[in-house]
């Protein structure tokens, strides 16, 4: 769904994994696994978990074909379980603000602009993704949202000040699934000029 | 006046300061043109100029006709007729011509504004955007009443809440019909969960018994609109904005644990109006496409329809082309399953954050219309220019509607 016709140009790999730490590396190997399941469901394959304390609070993956909505990203997924989880519970907003800022965010594929600015909305701590996404990326490729509002800084507000982002973890897995998943071809496309050769459609 | 203003790929130039280069010109005997003309191009070929008309013609005072064309491109500080190429010059000197250096625009015209002020200097051609969308220059007084009226109802429905909020309302244009329409959800208030809800429910009622009127007639839309008094309440009394304020929901506090489940962080005007239009869609057509299947194929006729629009470059043709495809673009949203928000506007009353206006590429929104700049996170013109970012997958064109107190 939502696919672009394009050149595997967007494929920038600069996976550095004797950098990671175990736990980043388990993390984003659960984030991979979500990403196949979207796959099995014939939605474009981008996957994440969320941690906090060390624990995995939520997981997330790409939901564009099946609502319909191609706003309902991985990263979007995820955090509204969160958010509603939390609402149930009684949280009130600075409660919820509280608990946001020690998320930390595992993706497959470095967050879309419209994902990074929501992360930076709701104040997630620390994003991990694995490849970058050179036409939509929102965390250094396309826009740099990651650093903050421009109002943040000049004001020093708590608010919008971003998040600290690392690139390239497990990249060439998360390259793979989406080579998968154009291969097979994109029966949501509205016209498909062409079996393989996708972009990340729509994240 | 109110006023739709076009909000370009790229920050404004102001139209009378255009970056120029310098050309060669002749004054030249009509009968010669043709001759000249196809010769020039053989030999001075205007490469990176091709937005120039290599002819400019002068009506004068006295009923006649001056014809002028362009030789080649002069260099920047040196006029001297010895800077002409070689064969330029032999022409000049057979036909005999004078020459003369004059400044032409540079760069091709990106707003009808820019093109008019080109002109003045020697006529250029003005093409507007490649996806080209209609309006880019300019409505005609039926589609005027139509926008402005879509943006009425946007405005009531940022009001109909106790707290100012944005809204959004999603239209298909090829029959004026109202598909989805939200607040900002992103804060609780006090009256959330009851008038919120229940406002929005008797809004989409009126908004439908309006849509109807807008069918038949644009021009007679009347009814409970704002008065412009409200209007000025509602640029005071915006910190409660969602895009204005994408970070302040931590400040709101929840006024009832009962209310909790009303608000989202991230629940925008914009975000909301979305889900809608995609809950409708699945609502009314609960099969999904797949290769092969009706839907998809209907699915195909969309880019044909759009094809013929893209092929409109010609400014005088374009009213009459206009027309045809519109027609053509109502049957194909009668009968097929819609992919997202294909060919549709969207309404809102504050420019939208980078959040929302980067939903809006991936939900593929034709045209974005909104009322009041945002210039804390405004993403299309104050502080972010998306819909000039090369690199994305779907371009929209974006209009900031002026009100004032006459359509009000």
């Amino acid at each position: 769904m939502t696919s672009t016709y394009c050149t595997a140009s967007w494929i920038k790999m600069d996976s550095s994994r004797e950098d990671c730490s175990s736990d980043t590396l388990r993390f984003m190997e659960l984030a991979i696994q979500q990403a196949k399941l979207a796959l099995n469901s014939l939605e474009v394959p981008v996957g994440c978990v969320i941690v906090e304390d060390g624990m995995v609070i939520a997981t997330g993956r790409n939901r564009t074909t099946e609502t319909r909505n191609a706003t309902r990203h991985a990263e979007m997924e995820a955090t509204d379980i969160l958010i509603e989880a939390w609402q149930r519970d009684g949280l009130s907003t600075s409660e919820v603000a509280e608990k946001c800022s020690k998320c930390k965010l595992y993706v497959t594929c470095e967050p879309c602009i419209m994902c990074a600015s929501a992360l930076s909305i709701l104040g997630i701590n620390e994003v991990y993704y694995g490849c970058a996404n050179d036409k939509f990326g929102g965390c250094g490729s396309i826009l740099s949202l990651h650093l903050g509002s421009r109002e943040a800084h000049t004001s020093g507000n708590q608010q919008g000040r971003g998040f600290k982002c690392t690139a390239g973890i497990m990249a060439s897995e998360a390259v793979a699934l989406f080579r998968s998943f154009y291969e097979q071809g994109n029966p949501n496309a509205p016209n498909p000029h062409r079996p393989l050769v996708h972009n990340r459609a729509g994240q | 006046m109110s006023q739709i203003i076009y909000i370009p790929d790229k920050p404004p130039i102001p139209p009378d300061q255009q970056p120029t280069v310098n050309v060669f010109a002749a004054v030249v005997e009509p009968k010669l043109i043709n001759n000249l003309v196809r010769c020039l191009n053989r030999i001075a070929p205007l490469e990176n100029l091709r937005h120039l008309k290599r002819v400019q013609k002068k009506h004068l005072e006295d009923g006649k006709t001056l014809i002028a064309l362009i030789l080649c491109l002069a260099s920047e500080n040196d006029s001297n007729m010895d800077a002409m190429p070689q064969d330029v010059r032999e022409l000049v000197t057979s036909y005999q011509l004078s020459a003369f250096i004059t400044k032409v625009c540079k760069e091709a015209a990106t707003t009808k504004e820019e093109w008019e002020e080109q002109c003045k200097l020697w006529p250029t051609s003005y093409h507007p955007p490649t996806y080209n969308i209609d309006g880019i220059t300019g409505f005609n007084e039926e589609d005027t009443q139509s926008v402005f009226g879509f943006m009425r109802l946007a405005v009531e429905l940022a009001q109909s809440n106790k707290l100012v909020v944005n809204a959004a309302v999603i239209v298909d244009p090829s029959v004026k019909q109202v598909i989805a329409s939200a607040c900002d959800h992103h804060i609780s208030s006090e009256n959330a969960s009851t008038s919120n809800a229940g406002g929005e429910i008797d809004f989409r009622n009126r908004l439908e018994s309006v849509g109807s009127h807008l069918d038949s007639n644009g021009a007679t839309i009347h009814g409970n609109l704002p008065s412009s008094a409200s209007l000025k309440t509602l640029k005071q009394s915006c910190s409660t904005v969602s895009c204005l304020y994408p970070w302040q929901w931590t400040d709101q506090q929840l006024q009832h644990l009962s209310n909790s489940c009303c608000w989202h962080p991230l629940r925008h005007a914009a975000i909301a109006a979305i889900e809608s239009s995609a809950a409708r869609d699945r609502h009314l057509f609960p099969t999904s496409g797949t290769i092969g299947d009706k839907s998809v194929e209907t699915d195909d006729i969309g880019p044909h329809c759009n094809l013929a629009k893209r092929q409109k470059t010609n400014l005088e043709n374009a009213k009459s082309e206009e027309k045809e495809g519109t027609d053509i673009e109502g049957i194909c949203s009668k009968s097929g399953r819609p992919y997202l928000c294909t060919g549709y506007d969207i309404y809102l009353v504050w420019e939208p954050c980078i959040m929302c206006a980067m939903a809006l590429v991936h939900q593929r929104v034709r045209r974005v219309f909104y009322a009041f700049p945002n210039p804390n996170d405004g993403a299309l013109g104050s502080v972010h220019r998306l819909q000039g970012e090369k690199s994305l997958n779907h371009h929209y064109a974006v209009f900031r509607v002026v009100l004032h107190e006459d359509v009000l």
